[in-house]
């Protein structure tokens, strides 16, 4: 607990002391009070102490006593050299005490009359801290010129195209930033990149898959014996050939007698993917699991992937089954009028 | 049952009785039953809860829910105890898919302890990878299964070993040293490299592949009789430690016979090589310990190749084991057989006269708290790397002297990050396995170096090839 504040002893402890010159002045109250906030217009400073020989700082040594020769009448040092130390100290046993070793050392050879050594006593070069330098591996980090080449920019032109990574938020692969994020439970970032990490070790080391003539993959894919060494196309071809075109938005009683009337969407790129994920991961779910550990879920994801490329995955069923739906559906369709 | 009851059922039943004709053809009919037995009823089967309780609520009365759905069960029979385990457990060496690296050349027993092959990466010879595998030397989690066959890096901290066994071959001495350094910075690879190095050059290589299964009480174990203070065997454990002796060092062990006259509790015929030596230990799992001591002992009669013996995961054996002692109190390791074996090597108290060489790695995955062999490990570390500056024990704390006094004067090899040519040597390792899929470059490999905690090799590994965001 803090002492208690005594307000008799508090005002008795704090000294106050009355110049003579600073006597109490009676001040009307109506007075004008000095300006204390000035427009930015007005130029003088009325409360500038910075002019004041109080606010200045000390002279150095050499001037002052230039100024103390000048008073007297001598001739003082000249200011435009500055005053060596060593004649500040002259005749000054204790300052000279306080020197350090290598002006002493000087003082003493300059009264015995010796020459200076050849060799110091002391380096005069900085020597390193370790036996190697901390080298931070830091890549390009020349600073930059002063004037970039191109007039009114402030820094260098950047080379385009910019590279792939060049943004933080979008560095690595669409597809593999958003499968991470659906394998996200719980906020679990780290585990689902994990999780990541895994499919793709299994995608790499699995065998080469063989493709199915009646499923077949998106157009434009690589032979099936580049998929194993390239596993982030292994997977985006897997999701890209599931993905379905469209999604069947249900209008409530719209088809008469209370009957839903569906109408057919078109799903964006990222859609298609996220719905196709989806699927996989249910399909994951009902896989059972064979080993124990970390790795299950990854284990199980990978060997689903590997059946979608391979054609044998029931994913494949659920997209027909929408695709056939979305194509008797399709009537449904109101396009908007062209005026 | 009330009393009252039992007397007018009493009363019941003996008028019935009476009324009965012959006991004997009722006893036909019925079982015969006490009167006063309640067995019956009790023994009967109970009665089943009643299915339906009423009718169904009118409709619009009651809410109806949805019924829930069980989860969907998984079809098939769930995997056989220990399978999982296995799966778990794996070791996998080799990737069909990645390519075969043109100009990967193995690591030979002329070149294996000279540090020619400094900073290249260097295949392990089949034979040596399977004795190896025997040893349980690769880990689960090390990234062999992504390459086509084992290669390793054969970085400065290597090559510096590798001169220190040099030495220990040519002039008969023990090199008895703890790997140190950063989670991830290859302190169980530099112990792998050791023990193939050891295999190349025809030493008698022996493996405790991981000292938290010796400790953590998860085999059998029993004390040594005549031993004071009570030391501790695990039969079970060392007699596969035996076997696993056998597999990895066949060719020394079956051409080398018995010398001295070991007391065993079972005959050995005469002239009997070593490898049935170490067999009959492992087929009569109460004598293993006796046998891997005469084992032992064979292997340090004169004349015989240096020995290795290592033990990974080091400050396992430096604390308290799981195990409780008759007075339930916990048993230290140093009181295990095995580790004190170890141990004893490791400290200096037992030499090796064909020279050798006692490896050690710290471990920084399961790595308990141990102060003791922390602090110990600090003065080693200050005692090679920095002399002036070597850390005092708090003296007002306690200190597990046994600890203290084992590692007083072990001298350690601290890895720390590889230098950017190797971390390029090991890159393009990669980029030709086909993991890689990058143009190796300077900025390339700096940036990714950089990355890797200034040349963690664990780290490079994961942001290179695991794809590891």
């Amino acid at each position: 607990m803090p002492p208690r504040l005594n307000i008799l002893s508090a005002s008795r402890s704090i000294p106050y002391r009355r110049r003579p010159q600073s006597q109490w002045v009676f001040q009307p109250g109506l007075r004008a009070a000095p300006v204390q906030c000035r427009a930015y217009s007005d130029s003088n400073l009325p409360n500038d102490r910075s002019k004041k020989s109080s606010a200045q700082p000390l002279e150095h040594i050499t001037e002052e006593s230039a100024k103390t020769a000048e008073i007297i009448g001598n001739e003082g040092p000249d200011i435009d050299q500055g005053t060596p130390v060593q004649e500040v100290v002259k005749g000054d046993k204790q300052a000279q005490e306080k020197l350090p070793k290598v002006m002493q050392e000087s003082l003493k050879t300059k009264l015995s009359g010796s020459t200076p050594k050849g060799s110091r006593s002391y380096s005069t070069s900085t020597t390193p801290t370790s036996g190697t330098r901390l080298d931070l591996g830091l890549v390009d980090m020349t600073p930059f010129p002063a004037t970039p080449a191109v007039s009114g920019l402030k820094f260098e032109m950047p080379k385009l195209p910019l590279p792939k990574d060049g943004h933080v938020k979008h560095r690595y692969d669409d597809v593999v930033d958003q499968v991470t994020n659906l394998l996200m439970r719980h906020g679990r970032k780290s585990a689902a990149q994990r999780n990541m990490s895994l499919i793709l070790q299994h995608l790499r080391t699995s065998p080469i898959p063989t493709v199915d003539p009646t499923r077949p993959l998106i157009p434009g894919a690589p032979p099936p014996s580049h998929l194993p060494l390239n596993p982030v196309l292994y997977l985006t071809l897997a999701i890209d050939s599931v993905a379905p075109l469209v999604r069947i938005r249900r209008m409530k009683g719209a088809a008469g007698g209370g009957a839903a009337l569906e109408i057919p969407v078109p799903l964006g790129q990222r859609q298609r993917r996220r719905t196709a994920v989806q699927w996989i991961l249910a399909q994951v779910s009902k896989r059972k699991s064979r080993g124990s550990g970390k790795g299950g879920l990854a284990q199980r994801m990978a060997e689903e992937l590997v059946s979608v490329v391979e054609g044998r995955s029931a994913v494949w069923d659920r997209r027909n089954a929408l695709h056939r739906v979305g194509v008797a559906a399709r009537a449904n369709i109101v396009m908007p009028k062209r005026r | 049952m009330s009393s009252s009851t039992c007397l007018r059922r009493f009363a019941k039943s003996s008028l019935e009785r009476a009324v009965q004709p012959s006991i004997a053809s009722r006893s036909l009919i019925s079982p015969q039953a006490s009167c006063f037995s309640t067995s019956a009823p009790r023994h009967a089967l109970p009665t089943l809860a009643k299915a339906s309780k009423g009718p169904p609520p009118k409709k619009g009365s009651t809410l109806i829910l949805k019924k829930k759905k069980a989860p969907a069960k998984a079809a098939g029979r769930p995997p056989a105890p220990g399978d999982r385990k296995a799966m778990r457990k794996r070791i996998v060496l080799s990737n069909n898919n990645a390519l075969e690296v043109a100009g990967l050349q193995d690591l030979k027993e002329t070149d294996a302890l000279s540090g020619i092959s400094e900073g290249q990466v260097k295949g392990l010879p089949e034979d040596v990878v399977d004795a190896l595998r025997a040893m349980e030397a690769f880990k689960t989690n090390q990234g062999w299964k992504l390459f086509r066959r084992p290669a390793t890096l054969i970085r400065k901290e290597t090559t510096e070993l590798a001169g220190l066994l040099k030495q220990a071959e040519e002039e008969k001495k023990t090199v008895r040293r703890v790997f140190i350094g950063d989670r991830m910075s290859g302190k169980s690879t530099l112990l792998l490299q050791s023990l193939s190095m050891g295999f190349l050059r025809n030493w008698v290589v022996i493996n405790l592949p991981e000292a938290y299964d010796i400790v953590n009480a998860h085999t059998e174990y029993k004390p040594l009789p005549g031993s004071h203070p009570t030391q501790y065997t695990q039969d079970v454990y060392t007699a596969n430690f035996l076997s696993q002796i056998v597999k990895a060092n066949k060719s020394i062990l079956e051409n080398t016979q018995i010398t001295t006259n070991p007391s065993l509790p079972l005959p050995l015929p005469a002239k009997a090589s070593l490898k049935q030596l170490a067999e009959l230990g492992i087929a009569n799992v109460e004598t293993s310990w006796p046998v891997f001591v005469a084992l032992w002992k064979e292997l340090t009669q004169p004349g015989l190749p240096p020995v290795m013996l290592a033990l990974d995961g080091l400050a396992h054996a430096m604390r308290n084991s799981e195990y409780l002692s008759a007075q339930v109190k916990p048993i230290h390791a140093h009181d295990l057989t095995i580790i004190r074996h170890f141990v004893d090597h490791l400290s200096g108290k037992a030499t090796l006269p064909n020279g050798g060489a006692i490896l050690a790695a710290t471990t920084s995955s399961n790595n308990p708290r141990v102060p003791a062999f922390e602090f110990s490990m600090q003065v080693a570390e200050a005692k090679r790397y920095h002399p002036d500056n070597i850390p005092q024990w708090n003296p007002y704390k306690n200190v597990d002297q046994r600890v203290i006094e084992c590692l007083k004067d072990v001298e350690v090899l601290k890895l720390n990050g590889l230098s950017k040519e190797e971390a390029r040597s090991i890159m393009e390792y990669y980029a030709a396995s086909g993991m890689l899929r990058a143009k190796v470059d300077d900025k390339f490999v700096t940036e990714k170096w950089s990355l890797a905690g200034m040349g963690n090799i664990g780290e490079l590994e994961r942001a290179a090839v695991r794809l590891r965001i």
